[in-house]
């Protein structure tokens, strides 16, 4: 792994004495940072406002809410959410588990093996990942309903489908593993050790970044799915994830009533992703910098 | 080792083949043999209703299994799909759509065509057609034959306005209104811009005419539209006196009273939430009239209704005790219910007559527009997508009559291009016929092999029996069989049709 | 254009080195298309040749073979079973009889349907007894092309099995008469876990690929070549079939100045390339300065900067996106504000004209875009060797100089690929246009196309409208599919074939 440092230029300047001219432009910066934070929270905290507003159900023109309260998310529970929610949960960690397994899988075969086909491997998986995912969406959905996998029973047919396309994206994890010196494995490799064990024993805790890049990135993609999903489930609400069901409350016989518990749903959706995002954050840098830049 | 490689995907591969092979078998009914009663048994089946009609289709459903004297019981799941989702939604998938669903009459010719409507037997079509509007009865039929069940008859639109921004006496003016708007800054919202359905309102205010023609299965065989006309043009004028001003909005929502909007022209399913935001100064008024060269012209709207339909059945039994539900569920009871709880406009002749129903304020504005509005027919799919931009094209014209009458022109090319063919279209021969299953519904290509000698492009499993007959330019004008007739197939095999022609006349051979 | 010696390009001023730079860059764009064909009518020829050679191979097993070998012709494994490898030949003999009970059984029925796609539709009795109809459904198109398809991967499976049998058939042969000693079924079980250990690893993730993603693109490779749609969905209401190119025809012909397929599809094209431009180079610079920007500011600031930004990412784009679209309408609280501050006096046109919505479209796609940018630039800004930035500084370079010539080119050079991977992603970014525009406003001149296609819409979301649109047209779908699979294709080969970074992977190990 190549060698980290926290080296910060603005430190050095400060060392070195400000000048009026940096003052200037450490203020300058200062303050196009806030304007900036401004901007990117009004539409986070207007959905959290809206979603907490009680006078009325509908969309509204106006920010702040005249009645406060907690209706909206008290009315969920009357609602299938929690089901969708519950289900979304469900996909995602299984598909974190096994898109780990398998993109960790495919990614240290292609960086470390050399064997006959991984160059054509490569390259038909590049080619084969520039087809719009969009147009295979209807031949998926009569796969899935003949293997009885759609409508109630969804959350089976996504996994599967989550999991088995996800060998495709390995780019990111092999050219993690690629910054990972062979040396060491080759060391290993003479004190006897097979390829399995190299793997588990030596690679594997060297490799955390990548492994919680890899889990989030895994765990996030089933709460946005709202195309396919929708598709997979054909309005049967017990397949439902939680984006294909907030969708729903979207229609033009649901929204003037639902809109607001929409938003009180969104953001009970946002918490976890929030949080785990927040605090693995470190995990995601390294892991892309170290992986998808060079991939 | 590559073959286990090998070995292991074509097993998970059959094993998948495995699992797909038979289709889903239909839930046949218990079998009960009591002749006087030979629907009776127990039914599964799945329903598609609006939300906020869930909950009153079950128990209506349930209120249907008590009170038949046919031994019918039905056991429903309802499921959650808005009338204006259903269409596309049973398209995706016929098989795993539901057996009875409702949908907005502009999805009416997509069901038939792609086959998710069931025809009505003719017991139930004379009941049905004798009971309902016949304005609705029309919709629901093609040349006469019942395809669905009329629901209701409340799918138009009309104007709601706020009394603390619109004086009454300016209701009738469309000019008065747009400058009311403008003077306070408030917001006009028609979806004139983004919606065909709306656009429609100023043609048919000035006496144009949108009309299709269908064939008996369903498919479009020509128009009748003079929108690119005198008429045309004033309706055109009209429309860019509104579309024109800064305070046009291209909503029909009724939320949009609670961002800045003074007037909004939508149905009777907004009527609850306009009441809500505007309260005692909620206006509701049939639409306005606009003036063109002196003249006052009303306009107009589409008057459309939501359907019941029966998915097509392979169970003669199943199919009919269907049949009987569906009939239930749309009769005059169920549609004074649903008229009851959820202010859907009847489309019963008796309940419509109700005096309870008349003096609903949002079906009396509806009511009071009817008298302008024009029957939502059959409409073809790609008419809500070409005149939907009628709207921007005006707004871009500039309002004179050059740049009018060109976005006039522009929408007739593209109406006639739905019917029009290349010449070499016209002049290409086609088989059509009994002989591909598809009931002389695919024009079969052929090719021109050598001068006036024009083969199939592959070779067909005919059938002896079969009949079909070579034509021109996929029309009638211009066809070939066996003479005049059909020409019929003398032997089973796999053949390539040849059309030798000879002047005006031709002979078919197979080879 | 002049190629300069390296003295001579050291003499150019920076203005002249750019543009010397750049138009080379332009100038290998056709040799790059080129090679690419090139490349591409080699491996044609190469796999042409490997054929030759496995034919001619198998004869000459055949011809040398002994009884056994000559066994393994019918009966897989034989070779193996034999010489004593029970558990390879076991397997051999599993697959032939795998296969041939599926020939029998179904996949001969699928195969020879296959060209036909089905010969009878539904249809329709009146049964007068229930006064009702009675529909009964025969040959289903989409089953027979489906499994059809599955069936003919199948047998390419086979094959390649078959030839590895003779292979092992022959190998085995050759060794017994040297006498030299054969694996036994342990050995085989053991190289799986090491020298043999990438096939058990890649097993699993392959065969998901090949099922879930190889076969639905074949499979919608072909309805192309069909008139699959609403109207014509293989079973419930009447069968489809192939009609050749005349999909294609439709979408690119051009005769008569072109039909409004092919004028649609250029303009939608067009769009589609300046939005992945503008999307990708927008977020991509101005990711790089907030993230200096934010990493000019103390060390007890940063995190809350990236904080504020990260949010955004964590929120599900359904929810974001589609508040942001109303706060930009033309009643929306953006317009509302404005008017109320006194400083417009009717609303702006944000979604409403064609010039305005791509504008606005990409600067919110600014607003989703560089929270990603500022993290991943922020990770590689650590890993630039601080002791360029040193010596820089001994030099006396300047900021400004210092990002010129340092942070730029390695950023540049690192992140060339992904600057690719970003920009055929823009191509296809769904959810942000269909979100915030669901690509409108409509453009009146392509209103004749399927779907109702508007300014802002890409190809991809096209693809969508024309796939739940009014008559469903899957063919056309999938035309539209191909065609941006050869767009972005074209792109990204040629420009991974120019990109230093790529070519010497193994530079970074």
């Amino acid at each position: 792994m190549s060698k980290k440092n926290d080296y910060d230029p603005s430190e050095i300047k400060r060392a070195m004495g400000m000048t009026a001219k940096n003052r200037v432009s450490n203020t300058v910066i200062y303050v196009v940072l806030v304007i900036m934070s401004i901007v990117w929270l009004i539409p986070f905290f207007c959905i959290v406002f809206q979603s907490f507003r009680c006078e009325s159900t509908w969309m509204a023109g106006y920010v702040f809410p005249t009645k406060w309260g907690l209706d909206n998310y008290i009315n969920l529970a009357k609602t299938d959410f929690w089901k969708w929610y519950t289900n979304t949960f469900i996909i995602a960690v299984v598909v974190a588990v096994f898109q780990t397994i398998i993109v960790l899988c495919m990614s240290y075969t292609l960086s470390r093996f050399r064997f006959k086909m991984r160059k054509g491997l490569m390259k038909f998986m590049l080619v084969l990942g520039l087809f719009p995912g969009m147009l295979t969406m209807i031949i998926l959905y009569r796969v899935l309903k003949d293997l009885n996998m759609t409508q109630a029973n969804a959350v089976p047919g996504l996994i599967l489908v989550y999991i088995a396309s996800s060998g495709m994206g390995y780019y990111v994890s092999k050219g993690f593993f690629d910054t990972v010196p062979k040396t060491l494995d080759e060391a290993a490799r003479i004190d006897g050790a097979t390829r399995a064990q190299v793997l588990w024993k030596i690679i594997l805790p060297m490799a955390k970044p990548i492994v919680i890049y890899t889990v989030l990135t895994a765990f996030m993609g089933p709460w946005g799915d709202f195309v396919f999903a929708r598709y997979i489930s054909m309005n049967t609400s017990a397949g439902m994830n939680v984006a294909v069901g907030l969708q729903s409350w979207l229609s033009l016989d649901q929204i003037n009533n639902r809109y607001t518990m929409f938003c009180a749903g969104g953001v009970i959706v946002a918490i976890p992703v929030t949080i785990l995002f927040l605090c693995l954050q470190k995990y995601y840098v390294e892991g892309v910098t170290g992986g998808a830049v060079k991939g | 080792m590559k073959k286990v490689l090998a070995i292991v995907l074509a097993l998970v591969m059959v094993l998948g083949l495995a699992a797909c092979g038979t289709p889903a078998n239909n839930n046949t009914p218990a079998n009960n043999t009591a002749d006087d009663k030979p629907l009776a048994g127990t039914y599964k089946i799945k329903v598609w209703a609006a939300e906020n009609n869930q909950e009153l289709t079950k128990k209506q459903i349930e209120a249907f299994n008590q009170s038949n004297d046919m031994g019918i019981v039905i056991e429903a799941t309802v499921e959650a799909v808005s009338e204006a989702d259903a269409g596309t939604n049973m398209i995706t998938d016929i098989e795993a759509g539901p057996d009875i669903y409702w949908f907005a009459q502009d999805q009416f010719a997509r069901l038939v065509n792609a086959g998710a409507l069931d025809k009505l037997g003719e017991g139930a079509s004379k009941t049905v057609s004798e009971a309902n509007d016949p304005g609705v009865v029309a919709a629901g039929s093609i040349n006469g034959q019942l395809y669905a069940y009329p629901a209701t008859s409340d799918n138009g639109y009309f104007m709601y306005y706020d009394k603390s921004v619109i004086p009454e006496t300016d209701i009738d003016s469309l000019e008065k209104l747009i400058a009311d708007c403008e003077a306070a800054k408030k917001y006009f919202a028609f979806e004139a811009q983004t919606s065909a359905w709306y656009i429609a309102s100023w043609f048919f205010g000035t006496g144009c005419h949108s009309e299709w023609e269908m064939d008996n299965d369903g498919k479009y065989t020509g128009v009748k539209d003079d929108f690119n006309s005198a008429n045309g043009l004033i309706a055109a004028k009209g429309l860019y006196k509104l579309v024109s001003s800064p305070f046009h909005l291209s909503s029909s929502k009724g939320a949009e009273f609670e961002s800045g909007a003074a007037i909004v022209v939508t149905g009777t399913w907004d009527y609850e939430v306009v009441q809500k935001i505007l309260g005692d100064n909620m206006g509701v008024a049939d639409l306005p009239s606009f003036e063109v060269d002196g003249k006052q012209y009303h306009l107009g709207s589409y008057n459309g209704c939501k359907l019941v339909g029966v998915k097509p059945q392979t169970d003669a039994k199943r199919g009919a005790a269907l049949h009987q539900l569906a009939q239930y569920l749309t009769d005059y009871d169920r549609q004074m219910e649903r008229f009851n709880e959820l202010a859907w406009g009847p489309a019963n002749l008796k309940a419509q007559s109700d005096d309870k129903v008349k003096a609903n304020p949002g079906l009396a504005a509806l009511l009071q527009q009817n008298a302008y509005s024009v029957p939502q027919g059959q409409i073809h799919g790609s008419w809500w997508d070409i005149a939907k931009v009628i709207g921007d094209d005006v707004k871009e014209s500039g309002g004179t009559d050059e740049g009018l009458k060109a976005a006039l022109q522009k929408y007739q090319d593209k109406i006639d291009a739905l019917f029009s063919m290349s010449d070499e279209e016209k002049n290409a021969w086609t088989v059509i016929g009994d002989i591909n299953g598809d009931g002389w519904s695919i024009d079969l290509p052929m090719e021109e092999v050598s001068a006036g000698v024009w083969k199939t492009t592959q070779k067909y499993d005919l059938k002896a029996g079969n009949q079909f007959k070579c034509r021109q330019g996929k029309s009638w004008d211009v066809s070939i069989g066996n003479g005049g007739d059909n020409y019929v197939v003398e032997k089973d095999g796999s053949f390539t049709i040849v059309l030798t022609l000879n002047g005006d006349s031709g002979t078919i051979t197979l080879e | 254009m002049a190629n300069y010696s390296d003295l001579e390009y050291l003499r150019l001023s920076k203005g002249q080195k750019f543009a010397y730079k750049l138009g080379h860059f332009f100038l290998s764009i056709p040799r790059a298309i080129g090679r690419l064909f090139v490349n591409i009518g080699k491996g044609i020829g190469k796999g042409a040749k490997g054929i030759g050679r496995s034919l001619a191979d198998i004869g000459s097993t055949f011809r040398n073979g002994d009884g056994i070998t000559k066994g393994s012709f019918v009966i897989m494994g034989l070779g193996n079973m034999a010489r004593g490898q029970i558990l390879r030949g076991i397997l051999f003999l599993l697959f032939e009889i795998v296969f041939i009970f599926y020939m029998v059984t179904t996949g001969g029925y699928w195969l020879s349907m296959l060209p036909s796609l089905g010969h009878q539709g539904p249809a329709q009795e009146y049964n007068p007894i229930y006064d009702t109809y009675v529909t009964t459904y025969h040959d289903n198109s989409f089953k027979i092309l489906l499994y059809g398809v599955l069936t003919i991967f199948f047998i390419i499976a086979f094959i390649y099995t078959w030839r590895a049998n003779l292979k092992q058939a022959k190998i085995t042969q050759e060794m017994r008469e040297k006498g030299i000693r054969l694996k036994s079924g342990k050995d085989d079980l053991r190289s799986l876990v090491d020298e043999g250990f990438y096939k058990t690893l890649l097993a699993l993730p392959l065969t998901g690929i090949i099922i879930f993603t190889v076969l639905p693109i074949v499979f919608m490779i072909l309805v192309a070549f069909t008139n699959y749609d609403g109207t014509h969905d293989g079973y419930f209401n009447s069968l489809f079939n192939w009609v050749g190119l005349e999909n294609f025809n439709t979408m690119l012909s051009w005769e008569g100045g072109g039909n409004v397929y092919s004028a649609t599809f250029g303009e939608v094209l067009t769009w589609t390339l300046i939005w992945a431009f503008f999307a990708t180079f927008s977020n991509y610079f101005l990711g790089m300065f907030v993230a200096m920007m934010i990493n000019k500011t103390g060390r007890t600031f940063k995190k809350g900067w990236r904080t504020i930004l990260v949010l955004t990412i964590a929120i599900p784009q359904f929810i974001s996106l589609l508040y942001v679209s109303k706060m930009f309408a033309k009643n929306g609280i953006v317009n509302g504000f404005l008017m109320n501050m006194g400083w417009i006096e009717t609303a702006l046109p944000f979604f409403e004209k064609a010039a305005w919505a791509r504008i606005t479209v990409i600067l919110i796609n600014i607003w989703i875009g560089i929270p990603y940018l500022m993290l991943i630039v922020t990770g590689i800004l650590m890993n630039i060797p601080a002791d360029l930035y040193e010596s820089a500084k001994i030099d006396g370079a300047s900021g400004w100089k210092q990002f010129t010539k340092i942070t730029l080119p390695y950023m540049l050079f690192i992140t060339g690929p992904y600057l690719v991977t970003q920009f055929t992603g823009n191509m296809n970014n769904f959810n942000v246009i269909f979100l915030l525009t669901g690509g409108g406003p409509t453009n009146p001149a392509a209103s004749g196309a399927s779907g109702s296609v508007g300014y802002t819409d890409l190809l991809v979301t096209w693809l969508f409208k024309i796939t739940t649109g009014a008559e469903s047209k899957y063919y056309l779908a999938s035309v539209v599919g191909i065609l941006i699979f050869v767009v972005v294709a074209v792109i990204t080969l040629v420009v991974y074939n120019l990109l230093p970074s790529v070519k010497n992977e193994e530079d970074f190990q």
